[in-house]
Formats: structure tokens, sequence, C-alpha cells
């Protein structure tokens, strides 16, 4: 029998609709437990429940047999350690300062930190890797350290299962890889049972031993992850088809998505009604305020192509995208749309030319889906003209093409992550410019989702010739859906081409500082990039 | 179309694998570029405040509208000759402001800590439980209704009007269908504070002798207050800032966040209940006897979180030495500038103590709420 | 002019469009905030009316036409026209340029808790005003020194947040300080002022439309004439606005540009208002909100909405301060007891996230 397990666990944020529904579990001692599932299927709710951070609406959640809710605060801090999503760290406090704070469940109030205390402190920065950087305040560390900070002040608390809530959203290649691995030998050389909520698949296979495939609050799959990850329980579980890779030599697999459009190819679309312009970069060098964040970029994005723009976290490639729309002047260089610099255009007039949709949206929740759609018809509007057939009917079509005219009158609040991101897309779509730039369309959407919003750029491109250009943070996406690929690094250009030429083992190595293998996808041709630090040998 | 569906075990595709070479990418490279706040800088800081502390009060008994030497003010405190002018001033006068600005200064800033940690906003303070215009409102509603002219007989309705707006804006806070949020304490402590602020003024109108007789409390001041009221709600202080710093390990966890705080074993809840019975008694005494005295309860813990960082063992501490450093310069500042007339304290703090915010709000990259 | 239903399937909630076209002017319109308007103002015409009626003195109906008209005996002409007339006027002016000034600075810092009493234009009108009572300048010219005091508070605030732009979160801090500030200020001045005069000041700080003549209501007229279409034609703006500065600025906006129109709009609306009426509290902080619970998010026609519904609050809170209470108080007062409870309302019921 396993320390942690649920019996018939229901739980509920209100009366009518419960969130995870008689679900009852075991979770293996010593071994790290992948939850995944698609957005709102209760993966973080049950982590929260497991947690006791939420009680049950009924049954139970066990530890050691007892149910955890029945038991004191402290003690079930002392053989739990949860870490939230995207914890918020108190202003300018240093990670040592953080980690103490996990001692929390084991100090009495008016006594100064024991010697027990600070070895926990000090076992935990070393395991995390933090010794070197204990002096530095958290928000001055990169993703990856912060999240490692966060980790070890869990790792402080010293329980022996640990609860971890996405750990590695927001984080790049290289830091995804990074805290991965950390979790790996946590479980494998430390014998703790970890618990981790994870949004990719392939994440999950690599590092659990036991994989729990959630939907609609209740358990599709659970087991080995070679068995879990099945095409048949992905399809079930998040709606798409999924392709199940096996790697020769390495012992676990990778999962495809394989959206409507996969056997598109480049250019077999119709000719756009009016031909782009490309934009092009000569020499582009932009910052903020003197602090250079892309230097001397050169690069031409093809008309009528499907480019994506990746990179580190913080290589300038928002940045970049921001001065495509027109929206940072050039510190040195030019931006050219067409023949003409981007920046002498006005700014309607440059609107109705390249539209952006940035990373982050925010409208106050209570617009309906009509009115933010009709924002996208801005540039085209006058005070005198708010409001002509021609805008109603550029409404109505972006509405049609994101499939979102159902929900036109419903407020934004009362719709999901996914159905939200396509009311963006189609705000973004009404403005009807030949040139579209998305700064991460697919982050916070879930593997449906985010196969649905590339198959209706790639579409989009298809069928009316638009260009697109995007910043994407998954590279096996960027190769699947891109014409065109620009890598980048500490604001240069390293490579520019095919996605064939552009994502290969040096070049990925180079700009992520990971060493990867690449693997060819045997039903498009495009390249499969298989980080070899999750490649845990055949031997 | 129909995806080709590979089953994981059996297919072996054959992407080309080729074997691992070179060097893993170091991750962590980045020398250590700054100090840590270690315990010598915070001991400094402690010892520093209280010497500066110190020297602050002794020039508080010595300055003023007029200036003694350093005898009449030791002579008044250990040598008193009920004689001498100065010593008189020193006595009569300087030491119950000096002494008042001490316990006034501490409580207002401890409880500023303490509530921003808890709501985790930067821009809370005291004033933010109500317990400044509660206290207010209590003593022009008894001023008018109850007739009463004699500071000494304000004190417990301030005290009583603070009580009662704190727990009208914590029980609107954490009542309710979604349950308690710091930003829903916030928001209830500016519109209960502005609610009665309004009525303050209508009550004021009606009756112009309630003005003269509230006006130079309302503006806040530690002059002309008597020792005896100062006695009365000692006690209450005392009780109130005790309790706030014993409460700085708590504190430091419930600021990493509600559900961080949780998982670490605590009940956030009722940190924050005894946050708000703590300050209430603290503050509510302060102002019963100062008057409302705006800005320290905000400042103080961003000056000392400069300095030791955001650990409230150490924050809580200096803060009680650091408010009333504050509140005494500021004090003394009101004395020496309109000679011999004085600006009341709170005037100076708040003419002050804004510039400090504005600063605040310049310096930091993005300021969200 | 052409009414064209905007067509498409029928859907749940979807709301009564209509297309309007007047010549080159074309736009669409929500015929259910259209007849919002037009209730709101049939009521607020009907309050206005009935508002004339009452006070010491009762007067029938044709004895109010005719004063009205200048034919009835002089005493009553005196009091409709004179002093009740310029008063009703005046709360049905201030009131709406409150709201409309709150409506603005709550869309520009996408807040529901700013208004122009929480960072500080109305403090400044304050200062300058109680300076002015204080030290015993002509006090036919205290709406004067009000103006100039909310004009260069509002000038101060965003001089002081301005670091390359106007960061909205700078804005609200910015302008908690400035308040801060200026009601220390004025704090000191009532302290140091002879008490007959910290009283007057006191009285004008609390918002009252006692002295209300016809030279203010021309002036609120005027402004209102030229304030409230600019703020409804800036409205589109506002709403891009939400998107956040880059957003807007990828549809084509002049973010710091209309920033700075719809900032100007909004301090004047409410510098003007609070010169006449001294700061009345609540108006500009509660009324957008009601109104955009009743009509939905601003647009042009809902900002005009918002306008109506302050007039109504305002001139309601005027009638009930001046006869439904055993004392008069001045106006200020009133809308605060109205104002406090509803939102301590709203808060119990939302979980407060904006």
């Amino acid at each position: 029998m396993s320390r942690l397990q649920t019996e018939g666990l229901t739980l509920a944020y209100t009366e009518t609709r419960a969130v995870v529904e008689a679900l009852s579990l075991q979770i293996p001692d010593g071994a790290v437990t992948a939850i995944v599932g698609p957005n709102g299927c209760g993966k973080s709710t049950l982590l929260k429940a497991l947690g006791r951070l939420i009680a049950p609406r009924s049954g139970a959640v066990l530890l050691d047999g007892k149910a955890i809710h029945r038991l004191p605060t402290r003690e079930v801090a002392r053989q739990l350690g949860l870490l939230p999503q995207s914890p918020e760290a108190p202003e300018a406090i240093v990670v040592e300062d953080l980690v103490h704070r996990g001692r929390y469940p084991h100090q009495s109030v008016f006594q100064p930190p024991s010697k027990e205390d600070r070895e926990a402190v000090e076992r935990a920065l070393a395991r995390t890797g933090l010794t070197a950087l204990r002096d530095r305040p958290v928000d001055e560390l990169s993703g990856g350290q912060r999240q490692r900070a966060w980790i070890a002040m869990a790792l402080a608390q010293e329980t022996p299962i640990l609860l971890l809530d996405e750990p590695t959203t927001y984080l790049d290649l290289a830091h995804q890889q990074e805290v991965l691995e950390l979790i790996r030998r946590l479980s494998r050389e430390e014998g703790r049972t970890v618990v981790v909520v994870l949004h990719d698949v392939n994440h999950a296979a690599w590092v659990a031993d036991h994989a729990v495939a959630l939907c609609h609050g209740r358990v599709v799959a659970a087991g080995p992850p070679h068995e879990v990850f099945s095409p048949g329980v992905l399809q079930a579980v998040f709606g798409v088809p999924c392709d199940v890779l096996a790697c020769p030599g390495f012992d676990c697999s990778l999962c495809l998505p394989r959206g409507r459009t996969l056997h598109y190819v480049p250019g077999d679309g119709a000719a756009p009604a009016q031909p782009a312009p490309a934009l092009r970069a000569e020499g582009l060098t932009l910052g903020y305020g003197g602090h250079p964040v892309v230097v001397d970029l050169s690069v031409t994005f093809p008309a009528g192509k499907v480019s994506a723009i990746v990179g580190p976290n913080g290589c300038g490639k928002s940045t970049l995208l921001r001065a495509l729309a027109g929206l940072l002047p050039p510190a040195r260089g030019q931006l050219y749309l067409g023949d003409r610099p981007l920046h002498g255009w006005a700014p309607r007039a440059r609107a109705r030319q390249v539209g952006l949709l940035p990373q982050l949206n925010a409208a106050p929740p209570h617009m309906s889906v009509d009115e933010v759609v009709a924002l996208g018809r801005y540039p085209y509007q006058r005070w005198y003209r708010q409001w002509t057939r021609a805008d109603l009917q550029a409404m109505e079509r972006a509405m049609e093409a994101t499939g979102v005219l159902d929900l036109r009158w419903r407020p934004l609040a009362s719709l999901s992550g996914g159905q939200r991101q396509r009311v963006w897309l189609a705000m973004a779509l009404a403005q009807e410019t030949p040139i579209l730039l998305l700064d991460e369309p697919t982050s916070f959407l879930d593997m449906a989702h985010q196969v649905a919003v590339l198959d209706l750029v790639r579409e989009m491109n298809r069928r009316e010739g638009r260009t697109v250009i995007m910043v994407l943070h998954d590279l096996d996406q960027a190769s699947q859906y891109a014409d065109f690929v620009v890598a980048m690094k500490e604001g240069r250009l390293v490579a520019a081409g095919p996605p064939s030429e552009v994502i290969r083992e040096d070049l990925v190595e180079e700009v992520f500082g990971v060493r990867s293998t690449i693997f060819s996808d045997p039903a498009t041709g495009a390249p499969v990039v298989m980080l070899q630090a999750l490649a845990r040998g055949a031997g | 179309m129909t995806p080709t569906i590979q089953p994981a075990p059996e297919t072996s595709t054959s992407p080309g694998l080729r074997p691992a070479t070179g060097a893993p990418a170091s991750p962590e490279a980045a020398p250590v570029t700054r100090a840590g706040r270690g315990p010598l800088l915070r001991w400094g800081a402690l010892i520093g405040a209280g010497v500066l502390l110190t020297l602050v009060a002794l020039a508080s008994l010595r300055y003023g509208s007029i200036s003694l030497s350093a005898a009449d003010a030791w002579n008044a405190l250990f040598h008193y000759n009920p004689d001498s002018y100065e010593q008189t001033v020193v006595r009569h006068l300087r030491l119950p402001r000096t002494l008042i600005g001490l316990g006034v200064g501490a409580a207002l800033a401890v409880a500023g800590a303490a509530i921003q940690a808890v709501t985790r906003n930067p821009l809370a303070g005291p004033e933010i439980l109500g317990v400044n215009s509660g206290a207010a409102f209590g003593v022009v509603a008894a001023v008018y209704f109850g007739q009463l002219v004699e500071p000494f007989q304000f004190v417990w309705f301030a005290f009583l009007g603070g009580l009662a707006a704190a727990a009208l804006v914590s029980g609107v806070a954490s009542a309710g269908p979604a349950g308690s949020s710091p930003v829903k304490l916030a928001l209830a402590g500016v519109i209960v504070s502005s609610l009665l602020q309004s009525w303050l003024t209508g009550l004021l109108l009606l009756d112009q002798q309630t003005l003269d007789v509230v006006r130079f409390w309302m503006a806040g001041s530690l002059a002309g207050r008597s020792l005896e009221i100062y006695r009365a709600v000692l006690p209450f202080l005392a009780v109130g800032v005790a309790g706030l710093v014993a409460l700085g390990p708590h504190l430091n966890v419930a600021s990493l966040g509600e559900e961080t705080a949780r998982a670490l074993g605590l009940k956030p809840h009722q940190i924050r209940w005894l946050v708000g019975g703590f300050s209430v008694l603290a503050v509510g005494a302060a102002v019963a006897v100062a008057g409302p005295i705006g800005f320290v309860g905000l400042a103080v813990p961003h000056i000392v979180r400069a300095v030791v960082g955001p650990d409230y063992r150490w924050v809580l501490p200096l803060s009680v030495l650091v408010g009333p450093l504050l509140l005494l310069s500021a004090d003394l500042l009101g004395r020496v500038v309109a000679r011999p007339a004085e600006i009341q304290v709170g005037i100076v703090t708040a003419i002050t103590g804004a510039p400090v915010l504005i600063g605040l709000a310049r310096r930091r990259k993005v300021v969200e709420l | 002019m052409s009414l064209v239903p905007a067509h498409d399937p029928e859907l749940p909630g979807r709301p009564p469009l209509v297309l309007v076209r007047v010549g080159p002017f074309s736009f669409r319109a929500n015929l259910r905030v259209v007849a919002l308007v037009a209730g709101a103002a049939a009521l607020l015409a009907a309050l206005a009316l009935w508002g004339l009626t009452l006070g010491d003195v009762r007067f029938s109906w044709s004895e109010i036409a005719q004063a009205i008209a200048g034919q009835g005996p002089p005493s009553a002409t005196f009091i409709v026209r004179d002093l009740r007339l310029p008063r009703i006027l005046a709360a049905l002016l201030v009131g709406p340029m409150l709201a409309m000034a709150g409506a603005i600075f709550q869309g520009l810092v996408r807040n529901p808790l700013v208004a122009p009493d929480v960072i500080g234009i109305n403090a400044g009108a304050s200062a300058a005003a109680v300076l002015w009572i204080v030290t015993r300048k002509p006090p036919a010219l205290v709406p004067v020194a009000a103006f100039l005091g909310a004009v260069a508070a509002a000038a101060a605030i965003y001089l002081l947040t301005w670091r390359g732009r106007i960061a909205t979160g700078r804005l609200i801090v910015v302008g908690i300080g400035v308040n801060a500030l200026l009601t220390a200020a004025t704090t000191f001045l009532l302290v140091q002022a002879r008490i007959q005069d910290a009283g007057r000041a006191v009285l004008w700080m609390t918002g009252s439309l006692y002295a209300a003549d016809w030279a203010d209501v021309r002036l609120l007229a005027a402004a209102l004439a030229v304030l409230g279409p600019l703020g409804a034609t800036l409205m589109p703006a506002l709403r891009v606005l939400q998107l956040g500065d880059l957003g807007a600025a990828a549809l084509g906006m002049r973010v710091e540009r209309r920033r700075l129109a719809l900032l100007l709009v909004g301090c004047a609306l409410a510098a003007v208002a609070v010169s006449v009426a001294g700061p009345v509290g609540f108006v500009a902080l509660m009324v957008p909100h009601a109104a955009r619970l009743l009509a939905g998010p601003m647009t042009g026609g809902v900002f005009l909405f918002t306008g109506l519904l302050g007039g109504l609050l305002l001139l309601g809170a005027d009638l009930v301060a001046q006869h439904g209470l055993p004392a008069s108080l001045p106006v200020g007062v009133v809308t605060a007891a109205l104002g406090a409870p509803y939102f301590l309302a709203v808060l119990y019921r939302s979980g407060a996230k904006g």
C-alpha cells in the first residue's frame, strides 16, 4: 500500500459542477508520478487536494491511511511539500532567505534557526546547484534558476513527498531540462515520492515512472508511461490524433500530435489576392533605453510563407516581433515593408498592413467576444465613421475562420483558455492585414488547442496567402508548421532557412546550449528534436 | 486524412540516431555579484538605529521653540528643579511628547510592516484597516453628541471608533461567497475610510464648536497630549507591538503567497486575524493619543526592507526603532522650521513622506496594484 | 438616414444592435442602451421639474411656469428663477461631468476604484480653494482658484508619472502620493486659519450646490457642451486601450497621444465641476460602475448614459440633502452615504479581482 492515495475523491468549487469526481488513485512510493491532461481537466485541482489546500466534497486523500484533512496542518507540512504554479517571491528576497522559509513547519516561534535547519538549507542549495547563488536576489535570477530556488525551498522542507505544479512552464529548453533532471534525481537518488503536474506529454514520458492521464476529472489511464502514452489514450484524453515514435537507442518515446493540415505542403495554396510585401530587416539593432536587445540583425521574411522565430528566453525574439510590427523604432539599421521603411508609415496605415497579436492579452472580462473582435477594426475607423458594413463583414469572416461565431455574444470571462486564444486570433484576423505577427500563440494552451491554433494559422496562410511570422517556444511545432525558421541567441541571428537546415544538432546546441538528437518525422520528414539529457540511454 | 498511428513498442522507425558528443553546457557561470545580508549588517542596522534614536530623542528634549542647554535637559530628567522654567518645559512639555513619539512611531511602523506583509501590497498601511478614519469619526461623533471638550475623554472614543471601523473593514473583506482576499481588504478599507471621512465632515459642518475642539487633534500631533492618556492606552499599544513583532516568522511565510504559505503549514486566515487584531490595538492606541498620523506606517517598512531585506524577523524589530526615529525627527522639524509656531507632525510626515512614495513609484520598474 | 439590423444568426445573448447611417456618419447602436438613455433622460427631466416645486414656499405648476417665463409675482420669480432653477441646473450639469470624468479615469487606468477623488485632482482643487478662502481673497473667485488647483495637480501627476511613457500603475501611486501631500497642505491651512474661515473652507470641501448661480450654470453648460461630445468620440480609443499599450499600438493607435487627450478631457471635466460644486465625493467613483453594470462596456452611448445617471444621482442627492433631512446638509455627505454601502455590497458579492 502506498503512503499517499485518494479514495473516491470528489472536488468542486461550485455546488453544481465537480472538477474531480470519485477518484481513487494510488501514488507509488519513491517514484515520480506525472499527471497530464488538457486544460481544465482538474489536474492542478487534484494536486492541491493532495497537498490539502482544497477540502474534498466527498471521499478523502489518505496519508498513511489517515484522512489528510483531519491531520494537523504542520504535521502534514512535514510529510508533504507542495510548490504551486509560478509562485511569486517577495521583492528583493535573496535565495538563501527564500530557502530558509521552507523550514517553517519544523520551527517553533521563538527559536533561532537550529543546526538542523541550516544543514537542511545547505543540502537543498547543494542539491539544486544554487550554493554559489545563495546571496543573489531571486528576482535577478534566470527563469530556470528561479524555479530551482523555489524547488530548493520545497526541498528544505525535507518532506518524503513532493508535489509540483507545472514546474517547467515559462522555461526554455535548457531550463526545462535542468528542472526535469533535478526531479528525476530527487526520486532516483533520495527515494522521494514526487507527484508532478505537467503540460507537455513528452516531458511526462521522460520524467515519470508512473503516469496518470486525466480528462474531465476522471482517470482515463494510469500506469507505466509507455502504456499510458499510447496513441489511443492520447486521442481519448486530448482529443487529438497523435503518433508515438519509438526512438531507437532510447527507452522513451516521442509523442507528435497530428493536426488536420499535416499534409499541406509549402506553397500549395491559392495565390494571394494581393501579393503581400515582404518584411526585411537590415543591420537592425533594437534596444530599450540604450541597452541593445537585438544586435545587427539582417533577415528577409519571405512573403506568403509561415515563418517561425525560435531561441531561448530573453534572446530578443519578442522584441524583434515588436519592431516588425513597427512599434519599436530601430536604434540602428532599418526595417522595410516592401520597399518603404516601416517607420515611415502612419500608424493606422501600418496597422492595415501588419497586425500583431501580443503574448499576453488583457481585456475587461465582461466584454463580449463581439466587442473584442470589433476592436480589430480600429485602424479602419474614424470618429464620424465608427462602424460600416465592411467592418461587420470582416468581423464575421474572422469569427467564422476561427470558429468563435457561436460564442459571439458570450462574455470573455466565460470562455476557456483555448476559446479565448481563438478570440484573440479572430481580433487579429479582423484587422485584415496581409502580414500577421503572433507572439507565442500556443502558450497557455493544451495540446489539442495548440494544434488547432497552428492548423488555423497554416490554413489562413495557404488559403489567403497571408504572411505569418510567429515566435514559437516549441522546436517541434516550429519544424512542423513553419516554412522558414529564424534562430536567435543573445540578440543575434544564428541561422535562418527552411526547418531542415536550421533545426540541426549543432545549431540546437549553439542556440539553446543543450545536446540533442534529431530524428526525421516519418510522416512529414520534418526534423524532430530529442534532447539527449532527456533520453535515458538504452544501456 | 487519417494519421499514421504507430504503436510505440513494435515499430522502430529509422531516423538517424547519432551518439552524443561534446561537453555539457554549464548553466551556472554567473559569479556572485552581491554580498548577502549577513547577520553583521542586520545587527549593525539594529544598533545604528538604536543609537540614532537615542540621539534624536535627546535632541527632541533640547530643541524646540526655545533651545535649551544640554545641562537643563539632563537636570530635568535626573535632578528636577520645579523652579527652573527651562526644566519645567522639558519635564512637562518635551518629555511627554518624546515618550509619546516613541510609542506612537513604533506602533504605526510595526503595524504598517505587518499589514504590508499579509496583504502582499507594498502600498498598504495601517490606514487600510480604517483605524485612522474610524478613530477620527469616533472622536467627532463623541464631541458632537456627547459635548465632550476634554482630550482625556476623546481617547476611548477614538479607540472604539478605530476598533469598529477595523472590524467593519475586515468583516466586509472576509465575508461574502468569494471569501477573503488582500485586494478586497484594501478596497474595503478605502471605501469605509472615505465614507467615515464624509460623515465626519458632515458633523463638523453642523457644529462649528465641534470643529474647533477637534481640528487640532485631527491634524495629528505629539504636542499637548497628556501623559495620563498615554499611560492609559500604553498597555494596549505594548501588547499590539509585542504581538506583531512575535509574528515575524509567520509573516515570512505568509508573504510567499496564499498557496505556498498553506503548503508550508501556515493558516493564512489565522495570521490575517492576528495581524488585524494586534494592529488595531497598537494603531488604535497610537491614534487615540496622537490623532491620525499618516505615512509613517507606509514609509518605514520600505526603508527598513531596503536595508535588511524582506525578512520579517528583522524588519519588525527594526521598524520598532526606525518608526519613532522618523516620527521624532518629523516632530523636531515641525518645531524648528516654523519657530516660534509649530507644524503638526502629521502634516510634516505627509509632506515629507509623499515625495518618498512618489520617488518609490518612479524607481520601481513596474508598479502593479 | 438608414437603420439596418446587424444581421447574424440568432444566438443567445445577442443585443439588439442596429447600424445607423446619416450622411458620412455611420455607427453601431445598441437599442437597449438607446432605451436606457431615453429612460434616464425622461426620469431626469421629471426629477428636475419635481425639484422646482420643493421648498419652504409651495408653488403650483402654473405658478412655476409663469415664474420661469418671468410673468408671475416678483417674489415667486426670484425664488424659482434665481434660487431653485440654477441650483437644479447646476446639479444636472455637475453630476454628468463628475461621472464622465470617473468613466474616463477608470478606463484609462483599468481600475474600477480610481476616480479624480483618489488620485489627487480634487485634493488640488481643495488645497487651492482653501488657500483662497483662508487668505480671504474675494470669494467670487474661489471657483477660479479651485480650477487652477485641479489643473496644477493633474499636471503634476502627469509630469511625475512620465518616464518615457505613462505607466498606469505608476499613475495611481503617484496620484495617491500627490493626494496625500495636498490633503496635508489643506489640513495645515485649516489648522492655521481663523475658525470662521476654517468653517467656510470645510463647507466648500464637502461639496455643495448652495451657492450655484446663473453664471455657474452658463460656465458648466459651456464646458459640458464641449467636453461631453469630445469624450464620447474618444470612447473607441478608450476601449482599444483596454488591450494594454502594446495591443493598442499594434492596432495603429498613437497611444501616448490618445492617453493625453483622454487625461485632458477627464481632468477638465473634473476641474470645472469641482470648481463650482466643490469636491463632491463618490459620484465619479460609483456612477460609471453602475452604468457599466446596467448597460455594458463603455461605448459612446454608455458614456452618455453614465452622464445622465450622474445627473440623476447628484440631483437626487441634492434634493435629499436639501429637503429630505432634518438639517440641510451639503450634497457630498449624501452621495457618500449612498455610495459607500453600494460599493461595500458590490465588494461583498465579488471576488474583487478587478
